[in-house]
């Protein structure tokens, strides 16, 4: 039995099955990231004065990402173009570039993640704030034994093997600051200056990373980048999965391999659409 | 060239089928009809379990804090804590309350209305072979199925299931500390993602796969109303998809999205940032499930169409207003969504903007019901069980609807929100609606499912029985609602009746009244009632695949659709010869008929025909 | 829609990007004369000519191509 249309397009509606279907699906994740964008406004526009966080994202690495994906449109575009007048060694370089700025672009989304989630902040009992990456921290166990630990943090207490031990200090390699409005929104060319700052576990109050958690720009971005991230993984699984043992189907059925290839293609735009949304929305502004 | 590649294929197809194993065929098949089955029986089995929490939920509400006759027990010896001594605890309570209403919008309804309904017959009804994506479609079942597990799952971890609601507001969700909410989110975000490959597919199937002749206006309205339903699913679940993923973040990465500043649950929370907003899960929660009320009641409208024109053996008065009320309909469910939250402290110009637009989306459902009771005027009506549940369809949706008129205008609104006249509105459109529309469904195409007919007089006895038990539920509910009676309280109002608090000497205006309180009572026999009622119905569903009547040819109905052009029931290919469209849908007694009073859309010469021409 | 028509929106987006860029740092160069802003405002200039420049060579490329 053979679905009618999954091949040539049907003549009153102009389009193949795949394609209407792929669509479709690109207008409902339209109202997904659209929802996510929505939120990302409510929550701006509602954070408490201050808290909101501006130019903490490297704006280079962005703007790298963004080329990328631009060129990564670019390859898939001329991919089905090379499929078009049958030259599969063309579509073979082209999509194999693709892969390759899809995994870049990954690479570079990671180690992004890594540099927040080495980002610390700390409330000190006093009020006021101290901020940068971590330069290490010293624990003690119960016989007052220290032992330091380098560009780390394991939480108040960790345990190794029978030994329990205590926070004693954490040293940041920042600035203090007074209020989180300095932080998070500093004055335009004003540059702090970054040392190693140590502070004694008793004036912590608070201390967290960059993460999702430590404040509502870092859980919207992290979302949105987040679900971005798992398309772009997601669609460079099948783009690669139609380079690798899926390109057989060109020996045999050309034209339906050359519909997967736009099929796919199509989705990568929309990815690489929502990056070119995403960008200003973090990064800029 | 087409239809002789079709043909070949379907008699290739007849040896092909014998050689898939059980698994193929049954569990792994990416037959749309046997999807559809799959759909129907888990979602049916859904159902009945939803409507099982609901009893015994309607037993605390009468009698709070008496152990529950019968299941208390079993209750208390896999739940344990929560129904110690077979009594229902306010937690269990709440999470009976969260996940009857979860089960039944996303587990049970819109899987059997678009699921099983709309697999079965929309390839049927518009002359595929299948589906655009079979594949895709069985996957699709896999992820409803699997959501479905996660949430029957749920019940049985510590903490028990999901307790805020099938809303999930924000924060009571994220502040009760058990593990119910997050799997509530997970298995939410397969069953949404199941939806959207499931209406991408109809959509396709519509579009693409229309038989030769099949043109937009002659497609039947249970096809258009799918159609609807399916952009619907396609566009509104999304947001709440995004929401549920935020959630998902704010319960296990620790995030805030939806926790103010400031918010104090047993103390003041400092493990959280703060800094987020409530109001925006109600915003994308009801951007869902505004156009989800559409989603569940548009497939019914379909069903009861096909069965009013082929019981009334008279065209569909109205059509194409059917058609074009069904789509003003879908696009205007998208901009009502705040109605729901009138009491959230929104700006009177916002209430009034959304006010307006909820009066407006009541003018299309007018003309889909007008067109289906104007329809009955001077037929030759088959009072036979799915007419019967069609008939009452048509009351009971009315009720429903023209209640939600003071629930629309915020100045009413302000009284009766949050109270059982809420509950027994929008029961009177989903269960005497809904449910009834698909109780006359499968009754109306079970022939076509099994070459039998359901028994007629159990039938009947189910449809009384449940015509009268549901009104018997429902119609107390406006009462305690006006008087002030809120929902979700697991004691059923006891605490705040005149009786209880006059006896402690406090006297409060507008507490509630013994009668008010009384009704309780009465609603939990009415309820008990109904799954009596029930009863009949399964056994019939059941025996009747075995020992119901034979049917005499394929179209047993003497209906005019394409489903009915297929051998009974319908081989995987479904049609023996691709069919020709070359009439509208509904050409019952045509002008001047010869001998039969119905013409198939698939009858190339007709009587009708040549005299449309004419005029 | 094909993916030619896609591509033309990708690439209609993107160059709204770029000069959006370079207008808004233009403005806020005329404001404040930070140089950094004049960089980064001509080079999304430039980018953004680039985009346009490929845009034409592409359409003039897939000319047979349908917009369907």
């Amino acid at each position: 039995m053979e679905i009618p249309y999954a091949v040539k397009p049907r003549p009153d509606t102009g389009v193949y099955n795949a394609k209407l279907g792929m669509w479709l699906f690109l207008a409902s994740e339209v109202m997904l990231f659209g929802g996510l964008f929505s939120a990302y406004i409510l929550l701006r526009v509602g954070a408490p004065e201050g808290t909101w966080t501006q130019g903490l994202l490297d704006i280079r690495l962005g703007t790298i990402n963004t080329v990328i994906l631009a060129f990564s449109a670019v390859t898939t575009l001329l991919a089905w173009a090379a499929c078009k007048v049958r030259d599969f060694g063309k579509f073979k370089m082209w999509h194999g570039l693709t892969i390759l700025l899809a995994l870049v672009f990954l690479g570079i989304k990671s180690y992004e993640y890594r540099d927040k989630f080495s980002h610390f902040q700390i409330r000190k009992a006093d009020g006021t704030y101290v901020d940068g990456h971590i330069a290490g921290s010293k624990y003690v166990d119960a016989a007052g034994q220290e032992r330091e630990i380098h560009h780390g943090f394991r939480g108040k207490t960790f345990t190794e093997g029978e030994k329990e031990f205590t926070l004693a200090s954490v040293t940041l390699n920042g600035y203090e600051a007074e209020t989180l409005k300095e932080i998070n929104q500093p004055e335009r060319g004003h540059k702090h200056e970054h040392k190693d700052i140590t502070v004694p576990a008793a004036e912590i109050k608070k201390i967290g990373n960059y993460g999702p958690a430590h404040n509502t720009f870092t859980a919207i971005y992290f979302t949105m980048t987040g679900l971005h991230a798992l398309h772009i993984l997601g669609g460079v699984l099948v783009i690669a999965y139609f380079w690798g043992p899926g390109s057989k189907m060109w020996h045999t059925e050309p034209d339906r391999f050359t519909n997967r290839i736009e099929v796919s293609g199509l989705f990568w735009h929309f990815v690489d659409l929502v990056w070119i949304f995403l960008f200003p929305i973090l990064y800029l502004t | 060239m087409q239809a002789t590649h079709a043909a070949s294929h379907a008699d290739v197809h007849h040896d092909h089928d014998h050689d898939l194993g059980f698994w193929r065929k049954y569990v792994f098949s990416i037959d749309h009809k046997v999807i559809g089955i799959q759909y129907g029986l888990t979602a049916l089995a859904f159902l009945l379990f939803g409507f099982f929490l609901m009893l015994m939920m309607r037993w605390q509400i009468a009698k709070p804090g008496q152990p529950i006759p019968i299941v208390g027990p079993l209750l208390e010896a896999v739940l344990g804590q929560v129904a110690a001594k077979g009594i229902m605890s306010p937690d269990l309570y709440n999470s009976f309350g969260a996940m009857h209403g979860t089960i039944m919008v996303f587990l049970a309804i819109v899987p059997l209305a678009s699921g099983a309904f709309g697999n079965y017959l929309v390839p049927l009804q518009v002359g595929a072979n299948d589906m655009a994506f079979p594949r895709l479609n069985m996957v699709s079942y896999q992820f409803y199925f699997f959501g479905g597990i996660i949430m029957f799952a749920s019940f049985f971890i510590p903490g028990g299931a999901a307790q805020a609601g099938w809303t999930s507001y924000a924060p009571l969700s994220l502040a009760i500390p058990t593990d119910g909410q997050t799997f509530w989110l997970l298995g939410m975000v397969f069953l949404i993602t199941s939806s959207l490959l499931g209406s991408a597919n109809i959509i396709v199937t519509i579009v693409q796969l229309r038989a030769p002749g099949l043109t937009w206006m002659r497609l039947p309205f249970f096809v258009w109303a799918q159609f609807v339903a399916s952009f619907l699913l396609l566009l509104a679940f999304p947001p709440l998809e995004a929401a549920g993923i935020m959630q998902l973040m704010d319960k296990v990465a620790g995030t805030s999205m939806f926790l103010p500043s400031g918010l104090a649950v047993g103390g003041p929370l400092d493990n959280v940032s703060g800094g987020g907003s409530p109001l925006l899960w109600q915003h994308l929660f009801w951007f869902l499930a505004h156009p989800e009320v559409y989603v569940l009641i548009l497939p019914a409208m379909g069903i009861i169409s096909e069965i009013i024109a082929n019981n009334t053996r008279k065209p569909l008065w109205g059509y194409r207003s059917l058609v074009y009320a069904s789509l003003g309909l879908g696009f205007m469910s998208f901009i009502v969504w705040a109605h729901h939250m009138y009491l959230t402290g929104m700006g009177t110009v916002i209430a009034t903007f959304f006010q307006t637009t909820t009066m407006i989306i009541s003018i299309p459902s007018v003309i889909i019901l007008t067109c289906l009771l104007i329809s009955l005027w001077g037929g030759s009506i088959r009072f036979n069980t799915p007419m019967l549940f069609s008939l009452a369809f048509l009351p009971m949706f009315g009720i429903g609807g023209l209640t939600g008129l003071p629930l629309g205008f915020s100045a009413s609104d302000i009284h009766l929100h949050d109270t059982y006249y809420v509950i027994a509105h929008f029961h009177y459109v989903v269960a005497p609606g809904t449910i009834f529309a698909l109780f006359a469904g499968i009754y109306f195409w079970y022939p076509k499912l099994t070459g039998r007919m359901m028994n007629e007089f159990w039938g009947k006895v189910h449809f009384w029985l449940s015509f009268v038990f549901m009104n018997l539920i429902f119609q107390p509910m406006f009462a305690q609602g006006m008087a002030g009676m809120l929902r979700r309280m697991s004691d059923g109002g006891a605490n705040y009746a005149t009786s209880v608090l006059a006896k402690s000497g406090v006297e409060v205006t507008g507490s509630l009244s013994d009668m008010i309180i009384r009704l309780n009572n009465y609603i939990l026999w009415a309820a008990v009632g109904l799954a009596l009622a029930q009863i009949p119905f399964i056994i019939n569903l059941f025996w009747s695949i075995k020992n119901g009547q034979k049917v005499k040819n394929d179209n047993p109905w003497d209906a005019t659709t394409l489903e009915w052009q297929t051998p009974t029931p319908p081989p995987h290919g479904n049609f023996l010869k691709e069919p020709s469209v070359y009439r509208g849908p509904y050409e019952y007694s045509p002008l001047g008929g010869k001998g039969s009073d119905f013409l198939p859309q698939t009858e190339p010469e007709g009587v009708a025909q040549t005299s449309s021409t004419k005029h | 829609m094909s993916l030619k028509a896609f591509h033309l929106i990708f690439v209609t987006a993107l160059s709204s990007l770029t000069f959006g860029c370079a207008i808004w740092k233009f403005v806020s160069y005329s404001r404040e004369h930070v140089n950094a802003d004049l960089v980064w405002a001509i080079a999304s200039l430039l980018a953004g000519v680039a985009v346009l420049i490929y845009g034409k060579y592409f359409l003039k490329k897939l000319k047979n191509v349908s917009f369907l």
